[in-house]
């Protein structure tokens, strides 16, 4: 069913779609609650602001969700009560764990030779979760790479579209944060992991090579056949699913292949994100296997029903802020650019649209996304989704 | 120097010192431990403000100061001042040494390092402290924290991500409190123990939910953030702001207060308003209150709870709805038109109009 223009706009207005998510959600809709003794408030969810604001707007927060929410937890003390032990910290959660990507990505500049921006731009998420974004300016592709950590080790999803160190320092990056955190818990050092949501993508694989030989360091194998045994994928690719345990937050492994034959999607049920690559970002989706695509999108959706799902997070970001207006291949000035994360909602919208295009060769806009099935990348249409609007963005300069 | 003193001069003992690369080493390698720097005796740490801060400029492309304004109070206490033409938030950021920690209060109104390098601007600062008192900066642990959670008080926590002996504050309700690991906000007071310097810290909502107070008890400076400022305090929810007013000034009464500072300043000496968004202010006034004007403007509130006024006091009030906090349009002429058009009706200040 097309959406109706007022739903259409609906989708963009941030908090009335958040609101509708926790109204759907009975048992997640209050994420936080423990009253206090003593206390007649009624116990709320977290007062974490709804990014509806820009973040120098945001962050008024909400009287009516109580002082004390139960996420304050998640943060271990910046006094720790028993210094010199390592501080093991509690990943279980009622609902996300508190987070916020509150900054507004780098996005090129007008003289891409002139760009002065990081080359690698660091956000926290949480003390637990970081997210990294190459510089548009050293690759167009400007992937994102996330870092997660657990109590026994930490993750490192993709790996940035430039090998060259001198150019997109990822490594150097790592490592800084590493170290950091593990002063933060008292611990010498912490084993990583890196995994690739797929290991043809030539836009997430570069990076690998900057950490071959790091010590305490695991990476699972980009060929196809080596990563499916290191999940122990063997004859169950692609209906079963994997983990990789950092220690008490286990990052679920599922098979999704359709944009690159070795897709893979990861979960992460500490801050409930979901973690898509290639096969579902705001942006210009390649897809490369129509029928693999549909039954990938298929297992997330289920996937979904089974496990709460706050954001999903892709790999790039192609679309600007005007529904279904996307930059081209190539562009490294992106002053308009849609925000990363998207809602759940997302994947019955996808999965809804590839069977649209499944055994065709087309293009399809969609306000969040553009699937493009056997046509070439910069492939063109007139044809405009129905119900949403058609706003032009400026010319950047 | 004769032959036989030259050889049994112990050139080893005179040459070491200059070899080594920190002072802290050269002062283990002397066998001297730096006594530990006494913060505690009676009344305040003499300290002083400056008589003018950077205030931005008339052309802000003309603008040849430093993007922060680095003062330092006393020996152990900086503050630092965002420029006017780096952005006309213009915010302050206290940095207060201790033996073991360096805290940063808040932070300037910039992201990216390569816009400005507030890091690098704070590694100096500890770096000249540590020289000045003979430490090894990698000794210290830098805690950087911010008075509440707008964008102007933390958009550079990412400067520090990868900043080795670095813990800072994530950016939300949760995780502020959880940082100062607070369990009963905003009543709670905590103490934190910078190494011989406490600062205790305590809610203090009413601008914002998730906002502190912070108390430094060697400079006995109170730090009230955007809740209490030289300039226009917006108001989001006023009985929490009430209440918030009343435990600053019962800490007033119990601690001995030698300065109220706020984050920002947006009055003139002659008590003019300058309008959101001003970018000069070249004869602003002192960021420093006294804690009779903290007093006054609580008593002026409680007289006339119900509507914005422009306050005898230092600190004018504004109503802000909710959930527009300064994304509401702002008309260009006069802060106060503002103020009168969303609370209908205020007591207009005489020559207050810019």
């Amino acid at each position: 069913m097309p959406l109706t223009r007022a739903q259409g706009l609906e989708r963009h207005a941030f908090k009335a779609v958040i609101r509708r998510y926790l109204a759907a959600c009975p048992e997640r809709s209050m994420p936080h609650t423990r009253s206090a003794p003593g206390s007649t408030q009624e116990p709320a969810p977290s007062p974490t602001p709804t990014p509806s604001l820009p973040p120098t707007f945001a962050g008024n927060g909400n009287l009516a969700t109580g002082y004390n929410p139960d996420g304050v937890r998640h943060t271990d003390s910046a006094v720790p009560t028993a210094p010199g032990g390592p501080v093991r910290h509690d990943y279980a959660a009622t609902g996300p764990a508190p987070g916020r990507l509150g900054f507004r990505w780098i996005n090129g500049s007008i003289v891409a030779a002139t760009n002065t921006d990081p080359r690698v731009q660091v956000v926290q998420y949480n003390e637990d979760t970081f997210v990294l974004r190459q510089n548009v300016c050293v690759h167009w592709e400007a992937p994102f790479v996330y870092l997660l950590f657990g109590n026994e080790g930490a993750l490192l999803i993709d790996s940035g579209a430039t090998a060259n160190p001198q150019h997109f320092p990822l490594r150097e990056t790592v490592d800084a944060i590493v170290a950091r955190w593990c002063q933060m818990r008292g611990r010498p050092s912490t084993p990583l992991t890196i995994a690739l949501t797929s290991g043809e993508d030539i836009a997430q694989n570069q990076g690998l090579k900057q950490f071959i030989g790091r010590p305490r360091t695991t990476i699972v194998p980009p060929p196809i056949a080596a990563m499916k045994a290191h999940y122990g994928f063997a004859g169950a690719w692609p209906g079963a699913t994997g983990m990789i345990d950092l220690g008490d937050r286990i990052i679920e492994v599922i098979p999704t292949p359709g944009t690159h034959r070795d897709g893979v999607s990861f979960y992460d049920p500490y801050c409930d994100l979901l973690f898509t690559g290639d096969l579902l970002f705001p942006g210009r989706i390649n897809i490369g296997n129509d029928r693999d695509y549909v039954a990938s999108l298929i297992r997330l959706r289920d996937f979904a029903a089974r496990n709460p799902i706050l954001f999903v997070l892709g790999g790039h970001i192609d679309m600007m802020f005007a529904p279904g207006r996307f930059y081209p291949r190539f562009a490294t000035n992106k002053p308009y650019e849609r925000i990363l994360q998207l809602l759940p909602e997302v994947i019955d919208d996808a999965l809804r649209h590839a069977r649209e295009v499944q055994g065709r060769d087309m293009m399809l806009i969609r306000p969040d996304f553009v699937l493009f099935n056997g046509v070439s990348p910069d492939q063109r249409t007139s044809v405009w989704p129905e119900g949403v609007p058609q706003i032009t963005p400026p010319y950047p300069f | 120097m004769d032959r036989r003193t030259f050889l049994s001069y112990n050139a080893a003992a005179l040459a070491v010192p200059a070899a080594l690369t920190t002072y802290a080493e050269a002062a283990a390698a002397s066998g001297l431990r730096p006594a530990p720097i006494d913060f505690s005796g009676d009344g305040p740490a003499p300290g002083s403000f400056p008589d003018r801060w950077i205030c931005g400029s008339e052309s802000l492309m003309d603008n040849t100061d430093p993007p922060v304004h680095v003062h330092w109070y006393n020996s152990h206490t900086a503050i630092l001042r965002q420029n006017k033409a780096y952005s006309f938030e213009a915010p302050f950021a206290p940095l207060y040494f201790g033996n073991d920690r360096v805290l940063l209060l808040d932070e300037g109104f910039t992201q990216l390092r390569t816009n400005w390098d507030l890091r690098g601007v704070v590694d100096e600062c500890i770096a000249d402290w540590c020289k000045r008192h003979v430490r090894d900066p990698a000794s210290l642990e830098l805690l950087v924290a911010f008075s509440h959670l707008h964008a102007d008080h933390y958009a550079a926590v990412n400067q520090f991500a990868d900043r080795p002996n670095t813990r800072y504050m994530g950016l939300t309700h949760e995780e502020m409190l959880g940082f100062w690991g607070m369990t009963d906000f905003p009543e709670q007071r905590i103490t934190l123990d910078l190494g011989g310097r406490d600062i205790l810290i305590w809610g203090s909502p009413g601008h914002v939910v998730s906002e502190f107070a912070y108390y430094d008890s060697y400079t006995q400076i109170l730090y009230t953030g955007d809740m209490f400022y030289r300039g226009r305090c917006y108001i989001t929810y006023w009985q929490p702001w009430f209440d918030s007013m009343a435990r600053l000034i019962a800490f007033c009464d119990e601690f001995p207060v030698s300065h109220v500072m706020g984050c920002h300043i947006e009055i003139s000496r002659d008590g003019t308003d300058y309008p959101y968004g001003t970018t000069w202010q070249p004869d602003e006034a002192p960021v420093q209150m006294t804690v009779e004007d903290l007093r006054q403007t609580s008593n002026s509130r409680r007289r006339s709870p119900n509507r914005a006024s422009i306050s005898p006091a230092p600190c004018s009030s504004a109503i802000r709805p909710a959930a527009s906090p300064r994304s509401t349009p702002i008309p260009t002429d006069t802060t106060d038109a503002f103020v009168a058009r969303i609370s209908g009706g205020v007591r207009m200040r005489k020559g207050a109009s810019r």
